[in-house]
């Protein structure tokens, strides 16, 4: 890639991204924001929670390839959401994920 | 030696923000190193790839701009398609508003710009527990960010010296935002929520609309669970005349 072209997708994705970032929390900041919106606000999480992980667990074409090793992701998944459930604790999680998906992966 | 009550806060704050901060640091170390590298196939050097990760700082943005490139996409598409993949951010930066307000504006400002999908996952349950500041807040974000461009520049400098399998090290940040949704608490609105923004990421992946899956996917979510809620709150309401 060339400087000219790293310069132009540089800037214009570092600003795009900064507005997405800062912009909406300084439009509704120090509002006094209705009922509604404000709840609408706490369903984001668990809303954009579960996106993150359906976004990265689902692939339409994943079992073209047969059951296994697409099922691996699946199995893994739910190894995590024992140990998340059980401690809450994002290493935890994050290792017992690894650690699975590699062995599963390996058999 | 008597030190004084400023300091020990600050280390104390410190301390704080490092140990919501490390799950995600070391997340970052993971997949920051093959995108370094993804990034130097592409003839990208340390200092571009530097810029990148301190003020661009997005992974899922990161990733696709060297892939889209190896794929002969034209600069315009791909500052199109990594810019629509990052509006998610906006939905971040909405649900921060109720929970910072106080904060000085300066502050705010280098706190919201440097959110990402796991330290908004940290940082807005740490908010919840009604314990938790936009300084210490920024805290991990900065931690964060550092590990994820120290990461990438290591990945630069030691190009393919060594073999991470990229999918096995992602799923570290899949398992972190499953963590993320299953300490959520167990409301219906919640629930519904969650399963909904999970049939609209599969719904957009079908219909091909992959860089918009997670934004779209998280407002049907949050619609539907807010379509849910007012027509419960009706039926009780009627219940209550009755």
């Amino acid at each position: 890639m060339s400087w000219d072209e790293f310069w132009l997708i540089f800037v214009t994705c570092a600003i795009t991204m900064l507005a997405c970032r800062v912009l909406p929390f300084f439009l509704l900041k120090g509002r006094e924001l209705p009922d509604e919106a404000r709840r609408a606000l706490n369903l984001i999480p668990p809303a954009a929670f579960a996106a993150l992980v359906a976004n990265d667990i689902f692939d339409p074409a994943m079992f073209d390839a047969g059951i296994w090793p697409a099922a691996a992701v699946l199995v893994a998944s739910l190894f995590v959401i024992l140990v998340a459930c059980k401690t809450g604790s994002l290493v935890w999680s994050a290792i017992t994920g690894v650690v699975v998906y590699a062995l599963l992966l390996l058999i | 030696m008597i030190q004084s009550g400023d300091t020990v806060t600050r280390r104390e704050s410190l301390r704080q923000s490092f140990a919501a901060a490390y799950p995600i640091m070391l997340g970052y170390v993971a997949i920051g190193i093959p995108c370094g590298i993804l990034c130097d196939s592409i003839g990208l050097n340390a200092l571009q790839v530097l810029l990148l990760s301190a003020l661009f700082y997005s992974g899922a943005g990161q990733f696709m701009i060297p892939n889209l490139y190896l794929a002969s996409t034209p600069v315009a598409s791909i500052i199109a398609s990594v810019s629509l993949v990052n509006t998610r951010q906006m939905l971040y930066s909405a649900s921060f508003a109720p929970e910072c307000g106080g904060a000085s504006k300066l502050l705010a400002f280098f706190f919201t710009a440097t959110v990402t999908d796991e330290s908004y996952g940290v940082n807005i349950a740490k908010f919840k527990t009604g314990d938790w500041s936009v300084g210490r807040a920024l805290g991990v974000n900065l931690m964060s960010q550092s590990s994820w461009a120290i990461s990438n520049v290591i990945g630069v400098l030691v190009g393919s010296l060594i073999d991470i399998p990229l999918s096995i090290a992602s799923f570290a940040m899949t398992s972190i935002f499953i963590c993320l949704l299953f300490t959520q608490k167990l409301t219906s609105e919640n629930i519904i929520a969650a399963v909904m923004a999970i049939v609209g990421v599969a719904v957009c992946k079908i219909l091909g609309l992959s860089s918009a899956a997670i934004l779209i996917g998280a407002v049907v979510g949050v619609v539907c669970a807010m379509v849910f809620s007012s027509i419960k709150r009706r039926l009780i309401g009627k219940g209550d005349r009755l």
